[in-house]
């Protein structure tokens, strides 16, 4: 089920209003992606504070852990979210974010997956994902 | 011998929360421009406990015609925020610690839906929030999630949220 890797899968992705929205884009970086969310004023959650809102955060690595595993299949497969939990490690900055997303296992009808969203580097992680995925 | 009213034990939210939580209806419909264009509308704002009715926008859509799920942790990461400070005896700032969702149904954009939520408590300046979204005409489930802050972070930080 699994095949090379290849960003033109998830055109449609980032193309939906969501993907528009986050402003959602991917450039391959050796065996698989580096995912970008681009910095809007409307992905603010605090305007006190001025930092992304957590919800864009998981939306985002959500988004891309979609992509990533759209982008492994051989198939045309509709791929959706059974579930998905993130943890926020450190605040984040009113800045584009960038994510890298780790396939942990792919079953037949579903996988799971991991993905890492930092933005000034990617050894000080913002928030870690995990979700899985269904496969129809 | 005189007969006294019933005791009222219904929880009462804090004045000073409850004048924060006018403000931020307040900022929810004109000033947020991510919160605003979620178009939420209270329902009830009670300690612990906030219901919001809102039509799932067609511009946070997933290009099929359903409401993107990552819009759905959008709304529960909001909400859960605003019932965190419902619960609280006085004003500390919160940040999201964790958060989970459960994706139950797809749901097609402009469908009206209720989110639910409810602090369950608040130990060691940990609240712990869960909350349901359902249609609002048949009661459908769309998605359930929960979620941990803390509570009376130093605001503004270079660093840790924790």
């Amino acid at each position: 089920m699994s095949a090379p890797f290849d960003l033109s899968r998830i055109a449609a992705l980032a193309a939906s209003p969501m993907g528009q929205w986050l402003g959602f884009t991917a450039v391959l970086d050796g065996d698989g992606a580096v995912y970008r969310l681009s910095f809007s004023e409307e992905h603010i959650g605090n305007p006190m504070i001025r930092a992304l809102h957590g919800g864009v955060i998981a939306a985002f690595l959500e988004t891309a852990m979609r992509a990533d595993l759209t982008a492994r299949l051989e198939t045309t497969a509709a791929v959706s979210v059974v579930n998905m939990a993130i943890d926020y490690l450190a605040s984040s900055r009113a800045e584009d974010m960038q994510g890298r997303v780790r396939l942990l296992r792919l079953g037949r009808r579903v996988a799971f997956l991991e993905a890492t969203g930092w933005q000034q580097a990617e050894n000080a992680p913002v928030a870690v994902g995990r979700a899985c995925l269904r496969i129809a | 011998m005189t007969e006294s009213p019933p005791a009222d034990n219904s929880p009462e939210i804090n004045p000073a929360i409850r004048a924060m939580m006018r403000a931020a209806r307040d900022m929810l419909r004109h000033e947020h421009s991510l919160l605003g264009s979620l178009g939420l509308k209270p329902l009830l704002l009670g300690a612990g406990k906030t219901s919001f009715s809102l039509a799932l926008p067609e511009r946070f859509g997933d290009g099929s015609g359903n409401v993107d799920s990552g819009f759905l942790t959008v709304v529960l990461d909001s909400l859960f925020g605003l019932t965190v400070f419902t619960a609280m005896k006085e004003f500390k700032p919160i940040a999201t610690i964790n958060l989970r969702a459960d994706y139950l149904r797809e749901a097609a954009c402009g469908t009206l839906a209720v989110c639910d939520c409810i602090c369950e408590g608040i130990r060691n300046e940990i609240a712990y929030v869960s909350g349901r979204l359902t249609v609002e005409s048949d009661k459908s489930l769309i998605a359930i999630g929960s979620g941990a802050f803390m509570v009376g972070t130093r605001g503004p930080s270079k660093g840790s949220r924790l």
